[in-house]
């Protein structure tokens, strides 16, 4: 199914575009992953999983609770031991690099985790500074006027002396935005941005991706379980299913997906398990 | 047999778990000196001022403790040595066995465990809370190198804060114990320091600061390796910090009795 033009999206207060796929097509590739297997010790997680991002899209990874998403967004950020040829992120094979230089790439990037990974024992606005201090050699005013630019773009400004305990689930996400944006990456990942959210703050925080994107014309992967937000932000949206992509395609198209397990997690649908009532029983008593 | 396999199974796992965290703190150790001296060309530098903050919180937070232990030490030592050395009639000898023993061994030792107890304890409880909340790799996604960032700045406060500690200990301890023997024998202060100063070789004081800087490198790299190893959420916490304190203690006795024995024969 293709689209034709662009997509308006509308909220109450703001309407975003989503690229087409005319668009995204003529945009470089910014990830690349290219048959990736993985396993556990004896476990396999993930099979067989080939997927692109675009530059300035927004790809979200959906799937069920061990569908293996998170896993995925391990190795794209180059937290799981490299697979040579398998990543490439912004051009380079995340497998092929010498630790210093993915250190190099990670720099182009910015991730906020699930539960913000901010550091406890640091202010919101030291938060925000830590990879400008670290890695930009800046002065401290200059620092002070970046850090306080992002935490506006996150509608958290004033909030900058606060301390990561102090603050609410929704502001810890964005404070953990903000540090991910400081650097001005090519490429986000957020990690379930909206768990534990009310969806008032949740439908915000959508609103918040999709304005970054138009502002700084990042590339975003989203990895989560939320139907509603993949829906809303998603110019494509992967389903993953025991870590297996059952689908990579626009919302509209995943929508009327045939595929039984893609309409079973959009419609929250449980699974149907048939039991044998005998080996149900062999392996309560271990046998 | 098959208990007899399992016991020979635990013992190998065991192991080579354990030659598995010691390679993890070779690597940690190796990575950070290099840190140290090649940061500064990938401008990654380690930070001067978070060296200063860990001697801080290291060092000199732990002073009033140090003081009042060695103090109990150098106390302890007198009343012992003039105790077994009065069953010879040979009191007045009593500030060779202290300024030997304080200098070669007790304050390394007393401060090695004290610095494992209140520090050891607190790196792996707060690398462990780190790991488990994702602020390492929050650190590695920024390009920040965790080693660098964190272990390179706990290893060098610690290798210089000990022997600093332990030397403040020689001088506590000493002074303790001199006023104990000097008050009991009716000796007076500066006869009993001067002796202490003609019995004491340079080399015995260097011997004990060297132990308390590689008890200070062998307190940071086993609470390092333990809390980034944390599995388990709080109760992980819990174990890895416990387990922290007790390889450090047992290191720190283990090596002191090793070098002890390899410098004196």
């Amino acid at each position: 199914m293709s689209v034709a033009g662009p997509t308006p999206h509308s909220t109450e207060t703001e309407t975003f575009w989503h690229p087409t796929p005319e668009e995204l097509a003529g945009r470089p590739v910014v990830i690349e992953v290219n048959h990736l297997d993985w396993s556990f010790g004896p476990r396999q997680v993930l099979f067989d999983v080939t997927m692109q991002v675009h530059e300035g899209e927004i790809m979200v990874i959906m799937g069920g609770s061990g569908s293996g998403k998170t896993t995925l967004l391990r190795h794209l950020v180059g937290l799981m031991p490299p697979v040579p040829g398998r990543i490439k992120l912004l051009g380079k094979d995340l497998g092929g690099l010498k630790s210093l230089e993915r250190l190099e790439v990670r720099r182009k990037i910015g991730v906020a985790f699930q539960f913000g990974a901010l550091f406890s024992s640091m202010n919101v606005a030291d938060n925000v500074k830590l990879p400008l201090r670290e890695l930009a050699h800046l002065d401290e005013k200059t620092m002070d006027i970046m850090a306080r630019l992002k935490l506006e773009v996150v509608n958290l400004s004033g909030f900058g002396h606060l301390m990561p305990a102090e603050l609410s689930g929704g502001m810890v996400k964005r404070a953990s935005i903000a540090r991910a944006i400081v650097m001005d990456p090519k490429l986000i990942f957020l990690d379930e941005p909206s768990s534990g959210l009310d969806p008032v703050v949740s439908s915000a925080l959508d609103d918040l991706i999709l304005r970054l994107r138009e502002a700084m014309g990042i590339s975003v992967v989203v990895v989560t379980h939320d139907v509603e937000s993949a829906f809303k932000i998603g110019d494509r949206i992967t389903v993953l299913d025991r870590g297996r992509v059952l689908a990579c395609e626009r919302p509209e198209q995943i929508r009327v997906n045939t595929n039984e397990r893609v309409q079973n997690l959009i419609n929250r649908r449980s699974e149907h398990v048939e039991v044998d009532p005998e080996e149900y029983l062999r392996r309560l008593a271990g046998d | 047999m098959a208990a007899v396999l399992k016991i020979f199974e635990a013992i190998g796992r065991r192991t080579a778990r354990g030659f598995d965290e010691w390679g993890f703190a070779a690597s940690l150790l190796g990575e950070s000196v290099m840190w140290m001296f090649v940061g500064r060309f990938y401008k990654q530098p380690v930070r001067i001022t978070h060296t200063f903050a860990e001697m801080m919180r290291f060092g000199i937070a732990a002073l009033p403790i140090a003081i009042l232990l060695s103090a109990t030490i150098g106390l302890m030592l007198a009343i012992q040595s003039l105790y077994s050395l009065g069953l010879f009639g040979a009191q007045n000898f009593a500030y060779i066995g202290i300024a030997l023993s304080v200098t070669r061994e007790f304050s390394p030792l007393i401060m090695g465990i004290l610095i494992a107890g209140r520090s050891g304890s607190a790196i792996a409880a707060r690398l462990a809370t780190m790991t488990i909340n994702q602020e390492i790799d929050a650190l590695q996604v920024m390009g920040i190198n965790p080693v660098r960032f964190l272990v390179a700045p706990m290893l060098i406060a610690l290798v210089v804060m000990l022997p600093c500690l332990a030397m403040l200990a020689n001088l506590v301890s000493i002074a303790a114990a001199a006023l104990y023997v000097c008050a009991d024998l009716d000796k007076s202060l500066g006869s009993y320091l001067y002796d202490t100063l003609q019995i004491l070789k340079s080399e015995d004081v260097l011997h004990g600061i060297g132990k308390a800087s590689f008890f200070g490198l062998l307190i940071g790299l086993i609470g390092v390796m333990n809390g980034a190893g944390v599995s388990g959420g709080a109760e992980g916490v819990g174990r890895v910090t416990t387990r922290s304190v007790v390889q450090a203690i047992t290191a720190i006795v283990i090596s002191d009795m090793i070098i002890g024995y390899m410098s004196t024969h």
